[in-house]
């Protein structure tokens, strides 16, 4: 029963990772340079889940839970947009601005938000069910 | 009653047994939960009904045999008793649910409900374990 508090916790922090992943994605829905001023649109980044979680404590926790396996960056995710005088305008006047859809990633993001309440909730029972056992020995 | 029976008196094998079950079964629900948004990913469970079915045939056969001994369970499919008492689980009980666009075949109302059974069965199985431990406790004290 000890090792389901890992894999709950190892749920959490997936979930947040992806919430992060989210939030930069939303920053940064206008990026067009990088930090050094050279034009490079913002890629949208997205994350890669697999079961597993090698950082957990317990041998349990580390065969069961999940892991972010890698945080993708989507390199074809940028679109022409018209904007003539743009100092990065082409010859057409289009810019190759990120491909974003805001609509998407707050759909993510409240997707994200519920499945790391449904690990609190799961922590929250393994946790009812420890201090249950624990009373045995009261 | 021997002072050999007191771990096996008044059902207390059968609701070690059922604790340790749900409390493996615990990780199993936290480890679906929390794989809810992976690509290709099952869920996996085990039939409680045929570990209901297990106890109690351990049950019955410790009855025929007048309530001597440890209750002996026999290993199923599913649900292999180890030599320290605890269970290895092999999940393959079907969620039933179909797959996602994303190959997962989450369902998480059926996991809350799976979960809140769980530990309302954990629960219940505590509760009794301690209203025995107690009586005999209180059964001891008398004689000293």
């Amino acid at each position: 029963m000890y090792g389901s508090l890992d894999i709950s916790v190892s749920g959490l922090i997936a979930q947040r990772t992806r919430m992060q992943v989210i939030a930069a994605n939303i920053a940064n829905i206008n990026t067009l340079e990088d930090a050094q001023g050279n034009y490079s649109p913002y890629l949208r980044r997205s994350v890669m889940f697999a079961p597993g979680d090698p950082a957990a404590k317990s041998p349990q926790g580390r065969e069961m839970g999940v892991q972010v396996e890698q945080i993708k960056i989507e390199s074809e995710a940028l679109t022409r947009r018209l904007m003539p005088g743009h100092p990065y305008a082409d010859k057409d006047g289009y810019v190759m601005v990120p491909d974003i859809n805001p609509v998407v990633e707050q759909l993510n993001a409240m997707e994200a938000s519920r499945a790391y309440e449904a690990n609190i909730a799961a922590a929250e029972a393994a946790k009812a069910m420890m201090s249950q056992a624990l009373r045995l020995l009261a | 009653m021997s002072i050999v029976g007191v771990t096996e008196w008044g059902g207390m094998g059968a609701l070690e047994a059922t604790i340790r079950f749900a409390g493996q079964r615990q990780r199993l629900i936290a480890h679906n939960i929390a794989n809810i948004s992976t690509p290709n990913f099952i869920q996996l469970d085990v039939s409680t009904s045929a570990f209901q079915k297990q106890l109690g045939e351990a049950i019955d056969r410790h009855r025929d045999n007048a309530g001597q001994g440890p209750l002996d369970l026999q290993p199923s499919d599913e649900v292999r008793p180890q030599p320290n008492g605890s269970f290895h689980l092999v999940p393959n009980t079907p969620s039933g649910n179909i797959a996602f666009q994303d190959r997962n075949n989450r369902d998480l109302e059926r996991l809350m409900q799976d979960q809140s059974e769980n530990v309302l069965v954990f629960r219940t199985a505590i509760d009794l374990f301690k209203s025995r431990s107690d009586m005999m406790r209180s059964a001891l004290a008398q004689r000293i």
